[in-house]
């Protein structure tokens, strides 16, 4: 077998010492002048779509904040990515906590939230969720906060329209995760309070890509009408083999499926889904430019997770200044202290109101799916 | 009635399962190459499908744009990949290893391409009409079982009566000695590829239609080829081909039974059984203990 000489191993070795080495020294010091803010979202796999969506929310936030000069500090966006499991979740928070030094992380996916917090709480960083609408998320840390809604709002919001429209008895489809655990003990819950009747509850796995035998179970109970809770491309897959397999009934979601695989799917028409109202028309002027940029940029209107992103790093933006007028150092004890004392804040979508939790309230709407855009249903 | 339903479902993802299945096996049968790729293939095809859609082309047009893709990439992989490692007498793990390096590759290209979203086909042919009062078919389910049986006779006639097709059988088995016989290792090796990755094309083209396709559908489609051929028996095309059958089978008739969670897991217990008590498999060559 043939040896590699010392020397040669050290001459190959060198550049790529010198290269981690770098780059760390231009991020310690890029990161002492600048305020990092790291985004940890699913950038490859099968949720990879929310990632670029959150991140497309941000990345025009940053830009806002960094045009009207609201800080003395610049802000850089530090990304990594979550894979949208609890173990990327940790693995990147890890990262974002102890080598880019981020003060501030915008996080979505509940499982990936959960597995994240622990980390973020221990540094005392900021955790921003603007994707994730498990139950669990509420009060999950005094350093976590949420700039969206979380599902029990969707559920309360959906029970009394299903009942006014006489869909008593639903069938559930959801994601044995802590996010589909928590919806589906809201929606037993409430549902069954509201006087209807949760007739099936099918698990699935994350992972799960054939729906034909839940809808052959399903179609033999005739429910109302089915509700699904899952998110990323599976989204869709069920909605598509369910109209497939000849299910008629309405079928019933939550904001997760905002996402466009969902919207410009043809078997997604009619699609019941509750989610914060955005009324783009709306006055304000924070409102106003963001709509207006954005369409500029993108050509279309924005979704809410654009808004829940933009608005994440909009909070920080506010707070930071705040703090910077006051002579105050940035970092996660001194923003939280800064949240709990105003409370108001002027968003996107109007005055953003935050409870002793870090939490936002937002009004939900049952919209309905028409042609590609959600309708007002309810 | 609920049973029967779940049987047919059964049947049409097995049929789906079973002809990626066995270009895997027979690639593997063949040359003895780990390709991990293979559900690459799969993902390459069906986008190369949508993507024909997309712009209109007749689906003929759009089934030879997806056979054209798998065979072109499944034959550069063969020579760009998998040669170059094989010549400098590459292990098995470093075949993986470049395998599971172009799997990642190519799911970031398809995420660059087409975006990171979900996509699909549209089509009347996936719909299912009551055909007795509780048994729903879409025509879709005709054409998988016609595929599949069209594909696996044509391809056993192949593989028993040409000279080519027992060439690839010898290949395997000694490719020292097939160069007596005035064939070409090299060439049959290509063949294998441009064969097993051909039948990656009807499972991808009626994935596109029934389930979808995302980047990273490759990943589940090589689990469950790797499942049948294990179950199958390593390298035997039939036995990936009824194993594949099978696995569908057991995935979906398991709901009559057990939550629907347990669906993917139900397989893999099929494949652990196998594993531990014929671990030869169903047509593979028997296991010296």
């Amino acid at each position: 077998m043939s040896t590699i000489p010392r020397r040669t191993l050290l001459a190959a070795a060198l550049p790529v010492a010198g290269g981690l080495v770098v780059p760390r020294r231009l991020r310690a010091e890029e990161a002492a002048e600048a305020y990092t803010l790291g985004t940890l979202f699913p950038m490859a796999g099968p949720n990879a779509e929310y990632g670029t969506i959150f991140t497309a929310g941000a990345a025009m936030a940053v830009k806002h904040v960094t045009a009207d000069k609201m800080l003395a500090r610049p802000l850089v966006l530090r990304p990594e990515d979550s894979e949208g499991t609890p173990q990327g979740g940790a693995v990147g928070m890890s990262k974002l906590v102890n080598v880019d030094h981020a003060l501030y992380v915008l996080i979505g996916f509940t499982g990936v939230s959960k597995a994240a917090a622990p980390i973020g709480t221990r540094a005392k960083v900021v955790m921003v969720n603007g994707g994730g609408v498990g139950p669990d998320l509420a009060g999950l840390s005094p350093y976590y906060w949420n700039v969206i809604p979380l599902v029990p709002d969707e559920i309360k919001t959906l029970v009394p329209f299903l009942i006014a429209r006489k869909l008593r008895r639903v069938a559930l489809i959801y994601v044995n995760d802590p996010f589909g655990n928590g919806l589906y003990k809201a929606l037993k819950t409430d549902l069954t309070a509201a006087g209807g009747e949760l007739v099936a509850a099918d698990a699935i796995a994350p992972s799960d890509q054939q729906f034909s035998a839940i809808a052959a179970r399903i179609r033999t109970l005739s429910p109302d009408a089915v509700y699904f809770a899952s998110y990323g491309a599976q989204q869709a897959q069920i909605i598509k083999q369910l109209r497939d397999a000849g299910i008629t009934q309405p079928l019933l979601t939550y904001s997760g499926a905002t996402i466009p695989s969902v919207r410009n799917l043809p078997e997604a028409e009619g699609l019941i889904i509750t989610m914060q109202a955005a009324d783009w028309s709306t006055n304000d002027p924070v409102t106003q430019r963001f709509v207006t940029d954005w369409r500029a940029q993108y050509g279309s209107d924005p979704t809410t997770y654009h808004q829940n992103y933009y608005n994440a790093v909009r909070l920080f933006a506010l707070l930071a200044q705040q703090l910077e007028k006051a002579g105050k150092p940035v970092n996660g004890d001194t923003l939280r202290a800064a949240l709990l004392t105003t409370r108001r804040f002027a968003l996107v979508g109007g005055e953003g109101v935050f409870d002793d939790l870090g939490d936002i309230s937002m009004k939900i709407v049952v919209n309905t799916l028409k042609s590609g855009q959600f309708i007002l249903a309810a | 009635m609920l049973f029967l339903q779940l049987l047919v479902s059964g049947i049409e993802t097995g049929a789906l399962y079973a002809l990626t299945a066995a270009g895997f096996a027979l690639i593997f049968g063949a040359t003895r190459i780990f390709h991990f790729a293979h559900g690459a293939t799969y993902a390459l095809a069906g986008y190369a499908f949508v993507l024909a859609s997309r712009f209109g082309l007749a689906w003929p047009l759009g089934c030879l744009s997806a056979l054209l893709v798998a065979i072109g990439f499944g034959l550069l992989l063969e020579e760009l990949v998998y040669r170059p490692i094989q010549r400098h007498h590459g292990a098995f793990f470093t075949v993986f290893v470049a395998a599971f390096g172009v799997v990642i590759m190519v799911q970031s290209l398809i995420e660059v391409f087409f975006g990171r979203a979900f996509v699909a086909i549209s089509t009347p042919l996936t719909r299912a009409r009551e055909i007795i009062p509780g048994l729903y078919i879409a025509e879709v389910f005709w054409l998988a079982i016609a595929i599949a049986i069209i594909v696996f006779a044509a391809l056993g006639a192949f593989l028993a009566r040409t000279r080519a097709g027992i060439g690839l059988r010898a290949l395997s088995e000694n490719p020292d000695l097939l160069r007596a016989f005035g064939l070409s290792a090299r060439r049959l090796s290509a063949l294998a590829f441009a064969l097993g990755s051909a039948l990656a094309v009807p499972g991808a083209v009626l994935g596109a239609a029934t389930t979808g396709l995302s980047p990273s559908i490759g990943a589940h489609v090589m689990l469950i080829s790797l499942a049948a051929s294990v179950v199958g028996g390593i390298g035997s095309l039939r036995g990936a081909a009824l194993a594949g059958l099978l696995l569908g089978v057991v995935e979906t008739l398991v709901v009559a039974f057990l939550d629907t969670q347990w669906s993917e897991a139900a397989g893999f217990v099929v494949l652990f059984v196998f594993i531990l008590f014929r671990p030869s498999g169903l047509f593979g060559a028997a296991v010296a203990r």
